[in-house]
């Protein structure tokens, strides 16, 4: 049996509609979800672009740097790639791999010339374990493959 | 030495699988049976080499051979036995090879089963396989080795990643395995129909069981691997779109889709070049979703750049599947003419396409946000990661859209539908459904989501529970039989259509799970010091005591909670910050009381000054019907697999 011309056009436009509808729904959600990642040296250079955006921060969280407040959940650090350091506010509980001296990426909203308040902090999953007596030098390398890593 | 009996054999199951790609051919092109039969001794050989390798590894494990590169990165002399074993596949190379040996065993399955019912397309299948598995084994053994050993043995190894220590983690990647694995079979048997020209469906009849049960394994797999993240994370929730999560979850959605279009194939002789379309970007994502995790390529793009060979051929071996696939689909495509076509919208056939474009548009979704930041980080410098909220701005309207479907396509007729038909097939669910989407928000389901969801589950369970109430009527009075044994003949009769039916029972279950755990999660952080309380829904928490706990191989700080509510008796919880002996990084165990209703979810933080520790607490209303749920849908998927063909009406 052959399908009438004029049925087939409203089983074409059924299906366009409802296709395109989802094709819209997955673009226009997906624009928006997008966070862009930056090292402190790149956000840095691009402070006043990324005024008021949702941004990612990754690097290593600068031996030292770790302050936590008595009695409560607040925290400081700095996340730093080598070069620069971001100053980062902190309030929660923080995940299991987090560290001083550990890859760590922080979540937030960057405003220009003050410490980024995050959100969220994802500390670096690795498959791999780095074992606990690596040499000087394996540290050293191991570092800048995580650095590089997490660019 | 066990190490090389599992080497050698690994090499000698690769030389044979070239064996097994050629010659099936030899014996189709100069017409020797004798060929074609070498080409399945050579599949029931592999099978029992790959087996071979993988209890040689495993042996290699227990005998703590550190010797071996991968027994030393994934073991040592305190872990427990269970995991020593299972620490096999706790690494990229291993789970390749466990990948391999169970396409060995399905190969050599299908070889022996299907061998005399399908004597046309088995040369071919087996030949499919053949390249499939070669592709396989060459990653394995020149580019992804388990078998390299170290030149200087250590003495202890660098034990497995702690948070892989756990039942829930050791069967979560087999049974994934499985799902993806599994498909090869419908994907050779396709392809193998297309090129004997057997256009018809004899390919989906042949493999509709394995169809099903490669769905039920990734199912199973992926619902392992939610529960582990959800009582192992501690983070209180079990999906967090996780790319490695996303790649088993595209082929789970692309092999549902195939699963009910080919419904109407077997029916209505209809979605020819659409099946074989699905099942060939099923099996391309399952290896897709293997390659993804197992090559390290997610954690970093710069696997590529460290290991080029492995990405290189990944990339390769895909192109060629690809390529090879889809090329054969559109040189064959008028054999695959329909002569039926859709005849009105109000029909199944036209509901099971708008299920398909909904289950592909996920599909693509999930595709798009794994893959748009692999290409971006690849072309360019820029690094974007794609978050949740756009998983769940999209997946929400495809799952309620879907709830629909799941409400109209059982009980809607082919071809084309009468209005009084649907009116009295749809009527009382459709009004049972907006009542109760109204009056959602009467019992607390404020959210509009939650109500339409509420609303949908109400509509499908009603139309289930209406067909199933009158055709258990129609066998009590036709056979004078009794309620039950009228049901139980029913369901036992026709058993695909009453399996398929308990999984719809089983999704209904689940999706009321996912919107009482994801819209009503309730999530405290609270500072406690001994003796001090704190309230979360109709519970009262009170910390007890602080101490320190110790097993063989890891040591922790516990801390003792009591949990009290009217009118139950009080439950002690026990979480716990774990330190695991090789490894100085804690890890987190969650305490989890779960009742029915819902789950009480109490995570131990840092100390924040002398004597207080921070908690978080989560309650996690109706998280536990995720898991019922699923539950329910393997019996139905198992049930309706008991029934090979369909029923033929006389």
């Amino acid at each position: 049996m052959k399908t009438p011309p004029n049925r087939r056009l409203f089983f074409l436009i059924t299906l366009v509609v409802v296709g395109g509808a989802l094709a819209a729904l997955i673009f226009s959600s997906f624009t928006d979800a997008l966070v862009y990642f930056h090292t402190p040296t790149e956000a840095l250079a691009k402070t006043q672009d990324l005024n008021g955006k949702k941004v990612r921060i990754g690097g290593m969280v600068q031996t030292g740097s770790l302050v936590k407040e008595s009695g409560t959940l607040k925290i400081r650090f700095q996340v730093t790639d080598g070069k620069n350091q971001t100053p980062v506010r902190y309030e929660g509980m923080v995940p299991d791999l987090f560290r001083e001296g550990q890859g760590v990426v922080v979540e937030g909203i960057w405003h220009a010339k003050q410490d980024f308040i995050a959100d969220s902090i994802l500390a670096k999953h690795s498959e791999d374990y780095v074992p606990v007596e690596m040499s000087e030098q394996g540290v050293a390398k191991a570092k800048e493959s995580l650095l590089k890593s997490l660019k | 030495m066990w190490i090389e009996i599992a080497h050698f054999s690994t090499l000698m199951a690769l030389v044979l699988s070239g064996v097994l790609l050629i010659a099936p051919l030899v014996g189709l092109r100069w017409q020797r049976v004798v060929w074609i039969r070498v080409g399945r001794q050579a599949a029931f050989l592999i099978c029992a080499l790959l087996t071979l390798a993988v209890a040689g590894l495993i042996i290699s494990f227990l005998k703590h051979d550190f010797s071996v590169k991968y027994v030393a990165e994934h073991a040592s002399l305190k872990l427990p036995v269970f995991y020593l074993a299972t620490a096999m596949w706790g690494g990229h190379e291993g789970s390749l090879l466990l990948w391999g040996w169970l396409l060995s065993l399905f190969v050599a399955i299908a070889a022996w089963r299907h061998w005399a019912t399908h004597p046309v397309s088995m040369p071919w299948v087996l030949s499919i396989l053949g390249g499939v598995l070669l592709g396989f084994l060459l990653l394995v053994v020149f580019l992804s080795s388990p078998f390299e050993r170290l030149l200087t043995p250590p003495f202890d190894g660098r034990d497995l990643n702690p948070l892989l220590q756990d039942p829930g983690m050791v069967f979560h990647p087999p049974f994934l395995y499985l799902g993806y694995v599994g498909f090869a079979i419908p994907y050779a048997f396709a392809m193998a129909a297309l090129i004997t020209s057997q256009g018809d469906s004899e390919w989906i009849l042949a493999t509709r069981r394995w169809t099903l049960f490669s769905w039920a394994m990734l199912t199973i797999g992926i619902v392992f691997g939610a529960y582990w993240a959800y009582y192992e994370l501690g983070w209180g929730g079990y999906w967090a779109w996780d790319p490695v999560e996303n790649a088993s979850f595209m082929p789970w959605l692309t092999g549902l889709a195939f699963l009910h279009s080919v419904m109407v194939q077997e029916r209505r002789r209809m979605f020819k070049t659409w099946n074989l379309f699905l099942i060939i970007t099923t099996f391309a994502l399952s290896l897709l979703g293997t390659f993804l995790v197992r090559s390290g390529v997610l954690s970093s793009v710069h696997a590529f750049a460290t290991d080029p060979g492995r990405g290189v051929y990944i990339l390769l071996f895909m192109a060629v599947l690809l390529l090879f696939s889809f090329g054969l689909l559109t040189r064959k495509a008028d054999l695959l003419k329909e002569t039926p076509q859709l005849e009105s919208a109000l029909s199944k056939e036209f509901s099971f396409l708008v299920n398909n474009l909904f289950l592909v548009a996920g599909a693509c979704t999930v595709l798009l946000g794994t893959l748009y930041p692999l290409a971006m980080e690849t072309l360019s410098t820029a690094k974007v990661s794609v978050g949740a909220p756009y998983y769940n701005k999209v997946f929400i309207p495809i799952m309620l859209g879907m709830l629909m479907l799941m409400g109209v396509g059982p009980t809607i007729p082919w071809q084309k539908a009468t209005f009084s038909r649907l009116r009295q097939e749809f009527l009382l669910p459709l009004i049972i459904g907006i009542i109760g989407a109204l009056l959602a928000p009467l019992i607390g389901i404020s959210h509009p989501f939650g109500a339409i969801a509420a609303g949908l589950i109400l509509f499908v369970g009603t139309t289930h529970l209406k067909e199933l109430t009158r055709n258990t009527r129609i066998r009590m009075t036709r056979e004078s039989l009794s309620a039950p044994s009228a049901l139980l003949r029913l369901v036992n009769r026709n058993k695909r259509r009453y399996g398929g039916m308990l999984v719809h029972l089983g999704t209904l279950i689940m999706v009321a799970g996912f919107v009482g755990s994801g819209l009503f999660q309730e999530e405290k952080d609270v500072f406690l010091g001994k003796g001090d309380s704190m309230q979360i829904g109709s519970w009262t928490l009170t910390l007890e005591t602080f101490h320190q706990t110790a097993q063989r191989n890891w040591h922790a700080d516990e801390a003792v909670v009591r949990a009290e509510r009217a009118g139950d008796s009080a439950l002690l919880l026990k979480p716990q910050k774990r330190v695991y002996n090789e490894h100085s990084q804690p890890t987190t165990e969650a305490a989890i009381h779960s009742t029915w209703r819902e789950d009480l979810y109490v995570v131990l933080g840092d100390g924040v000054k002398e004597g207080v520790w921070a908690f978080r607490v989560y309650r996690n209303p109706l998280i536990a019907w995720i898991w019922v749920g699923s539950g329910i849908m393997m019996v139905g998927v198992f049930w309706a697999m008991l029934q090979g063909r369909r029923l033929q009406r006389t």
